[in-house]
């Protein structure tokens, strides 16, 4: 049976501030969950629960049926979204120390941080101390530490943030080969460029409630048809504004991507932008993640 | 020899200090070599020491494993290796300059005895008896009255002096550290008058006999008042000692915690460790180093104090200084608990200074409030009712012990009180903990401390 992480009706609040708003959603083993929202939606409680690091007012988090206990819990890894990690100790003592925490032995806490040390490219970085690494690095150490004991399931808040591309590349390698492998990825990120790219699914949540989860590519097919059209010498898009059933949704790179209502005619819109100028390109395209962020929110 | 002594510690200790030195510049350097060998070695041919030591850690669980973290932490630190040669040199200084004030002379000491009036032959020999059993010589300085006798005393030029073969008079308690006179000599001198005095009153018949038999030694007069019953110099430098390590080994759990939390590290720990693990773990390893370190300094005072004649070994002070170790124990298990809660509800230094002032003031008031009764040698009933009160106990009752003023269940019935105290402590402290550790960006409000809910 493959793992799943169910987390049921869950509800928390600060005082007059409501942080989870009776939250469900799934993980399934085998994928890649992208967990997002603007901040202070509610993501890094909602993380924090799983851990048993918050109480929750309802609600529960259920690990393959059962509520979560403290031995799932060692089979979990986490990566905070304030990164944790003892400054004045060796990269190396660290991991083996926090690895034989989740269970591992002496032997296999060792091989295990030599094994991702190398993964990540920071193995010569085994005998130095947390704090003279540089920001990119501490974050691989960091992600190091949530992989070693070979988790079921990963919960990562912002792995991403202060990533140069390598980094990014690399760290985004590993998790999508963890989920092949059959484990758990939840990650939040506000990158939703690289979210699309890295995720299967993703769940969108807003003043702690669900607004939207789903699949990326059924994400991307939903909703109105898009067109992204460049015209020369036109950056804004005014003259598709002029249109009815036509809504200009992002202006990117020169272009313009417009949601197009089913009562349209796309050779309507063709004739408008020639009008406008020359027409560089005129093409169907799936909603992007950021499209479908910012539609969910609104 | 005791000089020789000295240098030995002294170089003992120096060439400690290098060999450690030596050993980690040694680790430096072939760290790289051992760090290609180790990733293609057999998991047998790992370090012995070490595994059986990682088995020691893993036999306790995760509280096991967090004490281990502290404690290679800990003896790694400079602080801990410095801080520990500091207390071992103010330890034997302790000991040994005191014994210094004693000539020596192939190993005896030396004793200048003032005699007022004629000493009898009969007196003489049991004088000479005397020191030799104490392991003393003895010069006789003949002073013509009372007077000079006094003021030779006062400038050193006699120990003690034997007044008209009735009286013994020396310028302070033999006992104190700064008196020159040997007090088993003293003593041993002091019966031996009265026995001849007893043998002179009685003419040898039977019921004579029976007077000898019970004969009291003389009174021995100071001209100093007597500071009868004061607890011994071992005695208050343990009660200094114990105030040091209190407030250094509790001060570590409040840094450690505020540094656990300040870095955010806490929250990894805490998603795979319970709270009261990490913060078991973490008190029982800084613990284990501080019983550690006092063994060390008693062991070192005990077996120094043994090697130098000092009084260390005489009268209570043993048992002194078992008092002031096992009130380390129980008085680090009770603060420990209450700094750990309050480094928990701390993100920065400047907080945790400001949280660890109000907490001393037991610390302080109990450490002073016992050296001025140590050296006074008079409790009063407020004091005896501190060596109840767990924050001041480990001070009071160690003082009253050294002091012989607390009966073995009186110490039994203050350290179960203790222990009570404790156990509620580090309940309330978990309570604490688990709520404040996580909470960061502000002070953390006590209605959020004793709220519901955590995190």
């Amino acid at each position: 049976m493959s793992d799943l992480l169910v987390l049921q009706g869950l509800r928390r609040s600060y005082g007059d501030v409501v942080a989870l708003n009776d939250l469900s959603f799934e993980v399934a083993a085998g994928q890649v969950v992208g967990f997002l929202g603007p901040n202070g939606a509610g993501k890094t409680t909602t993380m924090r629960a799983i851990f048993g690091l918050t109480d929750l007012d309802a609600g529960s988090v259920l690990w393959n049926g059962r509520p979560v206990g403290h031995a799932d819990r060692r089979r979990f890894g986490y990566m905070p979204e304030e990164r944790g990690l003892y400054p004045g100790m060796l990269v190396g003592q660290q991991l083996e120390y926090l690895g034989r925490l989740h269970g591992l032995s002496l032997h296999d806490a060792a091989e295990a941080t030599s094994t991702w040390l190398e993964r990540l490219e920071v193995a010569d970085r085994r005998d130095s101390k947390v704090e003279v690494l540089s920001h990119g690095n501490q974050q691989r150490v960091q992600l190091a530490a949530a992989l070693g004991h070979n988790p079921d399931l990963l919960v990562l808040d912002e792995p991403l943030s202060g990533l140069d591309p390598a980094g990014i590349d690399a760290i985004g390698k590993v998790l999508v080969e963890q989920a092949r492998n059959g484990c758990c990825v939840l990650l939040s990120s506000h990158q939703l460029d690289m979210m699309e790219e890295l995720c299967d699914s993703v769940t969108i949540i807003d003043h702690g409630r669900l607004v939207v989860s789903g699949s990326v590519d059924e994400l991307a097919t939903s909703g109105a048809r898009r067109l992204q059209v460049r015209v020369e010498g036109d950056r804004n898009g005014d003259w598709a504004n002029a249109l009815a059933g036509v809504t200009v949704s992002e202006r990117t790179g020169g272009a313009v991507r417009i949601l197009l209502e089913d009562s349209v005619d796309s050779d309507v819109v063709l004739r408008a932008a020639m009008m406008a100028g020359r027409v560089t390109e005129f093409t169907f395209t799936r909603r992007r993640l950021s499209e479908v962020f910012r539609e969910a929110l609104e | 020899m005791k000089t020789t002594l000295i240098v030995v510690v002294v170089a003992a200790l120096v060439v400690v200090r290098l060999t450690l030195f030596r050993a980690r510049r040694r680790r430096k350097s072939a760290q790289s070599a051992e760090r290609t060998a180790q990733s293609n070695a057999d998991t047998s041919t790992r370090t012995t020491p070490s595994t059986r030591w990682n088995a020691v850690e893993a036999a306790f669980g995760d509280v096991g494993l967090v004490a281990g973290r502290e404690i290679r932490e800990r003896l790694r630190g400079r602080i801990f290796r410095v801080g520990t040669i500091i207390m071992l040199l103010a330890v034997s200084a302790a000991i040994v300059i005191p014994t210094l004030h004693k000539n020596n002379t192939n190993g005896t000491s030396l004793q200048k005895i003032g005699v007022v009036g004629t000493l009898s032959p009969v007196t003489r020999d049991l004088v000479l008896a005397a020191a030799q059993s104490n392991s003393d010589t003895v010069r006789f300085v003949p002073e013509a009255t009372v007077a000079i006798a006094k003021s030779q005393l006062k400038s050193g030029a006699s120990y003690f002096a034997i007044i008209h073969s009735d009286e013994v008079l020396l310028e302070q308690p033999a006992t104190e550290a700064s008196s020159p006179a040997d007090p088993g000599l003293v003593n041993e001198v002091a019966e031996y008058l009265g026995v001849v005095i007893a043998y002179h009153d009685a003419h040898l018949t039977a019921a004579q006999a029976a007077a000898v038999t019970n004969s009291k030694a003389v009174p021995i007069r100071t001209l100093v008042a007597s500071s009868k019953g004061t607890a011994s110099t071992p005695s208050i430098i343990g009660i200094v000692l114990l105030f040091l390590m209190l407030t250094q080994y509790c001060t570590w759990i409040m840094i450690g915690v505020m540094q656990e939390k300040s870095s955010r590290v806490v929250e990894v720990l805490l998603a795979t460790v319970r709270p009261i693990q990490l913060l078991g773990g973490k008190v029982l390893g800084i613990g284990l180093v501080a019983l550690g370190q006092a063994l060390l300094l008693v062991g070192v005072a005990l077996g120094l104090g043994a090697a130098v004649g000092s009084n260390v070994l005489h009268g209570s002070a043993p048992l002194g200084l078992l008092a002031e170790l096992a009130w380390l124990v129980l008085g680090y298990a009770f603060y420990c608990w209450v700094y750990a809660a309050a480094g928990s509800m701390a993100e920065r230094q400047d907080q945790v200074q400001t949280l660890a002032l109000p907490l001393s003031i037991p610390i302080l008031f109990g450490y002073i409030y016992s050296i001025t009764v140590a050296s006074s040698g008079s409790p009063n009933a407020f004091y005896d009712f501190l060596a109840y009160f767990p924050p001041t106990a480990p001070f009071c009752m160690s003082v009253l012990v050294g002091l012989g003023r607390a009966t073995w269940w009186e110490f039994v019935a203050s350290a179960l009180i203790s222990i009570a105290a404790t156990a509620g402590m580090a309940m309330l402290a978990s309570r604490i903990y688990r709520r404040a550790v996580l909470r960061t960006g502000g002070r953390v409000s006590l209605r959020v401390l004793f709220n519901r809910r955590s995190a």
